[in-house]
């Protein structure tokens, strides 16, 4: 196994991607290819001890910045690292590719370098959220893509159902609507015309509009929504957590395991869905734990087989 | 020009799910939600047809359909003419 690490992305970027990289390599037995600007690369290794042969560095020369527009970044910075990682996957040089850096140009590259699977617009990012008895709900968008049409909603439930079924093993995984209300005719022009959209939609096992609290009652297995709405929510849970575990600490003197498993440290990254390739997006500010994490993602996907596992369930679809 | 501008603005409606006659050379690309990656992509949809590399510029720069086609087809015209 061989992972493709963007190096260059994020906002501890290099020191802490090659830190967790490090720490990857010593809890795994994969291989990393380091891609980014090799003279910082480097010299940042010579503060490290590892063993050769389970590392890589591929040069890459530039960066797309968090700034810059993702598609037209990506057309003018050919040898941008995030370009670099995933043409490695691309070419069947690595298996994954994991990167901190721009979400957007992340996912730019997955469109244009990995490619999209039929029938699919915009790959989403899935995250599982941990539930009771170990049962995880998937919220697919959690931020690849701010504005959506009703359409790619539905892309988006196809996929997620897809990776249920495939990966999570579940038989008839129920997918929701996230909503501000349970009832049909709720929400913004966006959820009224999706909700249409997933109800007429055969092989989809559809159970309505779904509620933010949903996340955590067993209720549906797949929560749909765009990704500026996923985004926030997965913050705020982020931040909520953070508080609480603080909170429970300083009275009860140590952090619960539930709130442990809700670190986004400890759940790392997440994978694109809808590309034929593996992507991981780490959030930006990532430190060496959830880089690694991220590492394990990625690992698992490969294992997993991610992107088989997703066509197989598409082509069930297609009469 | 014309034929130019036909063949991109079927493939951005095709993209965009829309009827063709909604885009014109006055069209903004936020009225019908395109974004950069739907520019992109048309724009290499029509390198493929038109076998030619068009220069990397931000798209941003050309914020409706008529100054992007112009840009892109005046740019066709100088590779055919050197």
């Amino acid at each position: 196994m061989k992972i493709a690490l963007d190096v260059m992305g994020g906002d501890y970027a290099p020191v802490e991607l090659l830190a967790g990289a490090m720490k990857w390599l010593q809890e795994s037995e994969g291989q990393i290819i380091l891609v980014g600007d090799q003279e910082i690369i480097n010299e940042e290794l010579q503060n490290h001890s590892y063993n050769p042969n389970r590392l890589e560095i591929v040069h890459a020369s530039q960066v797309i910045g968090m700034d810059e527009s993702p598609a037209a970044a990506l057309r003018k910075k050919k040898d941008a690292s995030i370009v670099v990682a995933s043409r490695l996957v691309k070419d069947g040089m690595a298996d994954a590719v994991v990167s901190c850096g721009s979400t957007g140009a992340q996912m730019a590259a997955a469109i244009f370098i990995l490619g999209r699977m039929e029938g699919i617009e915009r790959p989403p990012i899935v995250a599982a959220i941990p539930g009771r008895g170990g049962k995880p709900t998937l919220l697919i968008d959690v931020g690849a893509n701010v504005d959506c049409r009703p359409i790619q909603l539905l892309q988006f439930a196809l996929l997620g159902q897809a990776y249920a079924r495939g990966v999570m093993n579940l038989d008839n995984p129920r997918v929701g609507l996230l909503n501000n209300g349970e009832e049909e005719g709720k929400g913004n022009n966006l959820s009224i015309q999706t909700y249409e959209l997933l109800s007429g939609q055969s092989g989809l096992n559809f159970i309505g509009n779904v509620e933010g609290r949903d996340l955590f009652s067993s209720r549906c297995d797949v929560i749909v929504c765009d990704g500026f709405t996923g985004n926030i929510l997965l913050k705020t849970l982020e931040g909520m957590v953070f508080f609480l575990a603080a909170g429970v600490k300083e009275e009860l003197g140590a952090i619960p395991a539930t709130f442990t498993r809700l670190d986004y440290t400890q759940i790392g990254g997440a994978p694109l869905l809808g590309v034929n390739g593996i992507s991981v997006v780490c959030h930006g500010s990532s430190k060496r734990e959830a880089v690694c994490n991220g590492l394990n993602i990625a690992a698992d996907s490969i294992n997993n087989n991610i992107v088989d596992k997703q066509l197989q369930e598409l082509s069930r679809l297609t009469p | 020009m014309q034929e130019f501008f036909e063949q991109a603005r079927r493939i951005l409606a095709e993209q965009m799910e829309i009827e063709v006659e909604r885009i014109t050379m006055d069209t903004e690309f936020e009225e019908i939600d395109a974004d950069s990656i739907d520019i992109v992509e048309m724009i290499m949809a029509l390198e493929d047809i038109y076998e030619v590399e068009f220069p990397e510029e931000d798209t941003e720069d050309y914020p409706t359909m008529g100054s992007l086609v112009t840009a892109l087809y005046e740019y066709l015209q100088k590779v055919k003419n050197d």
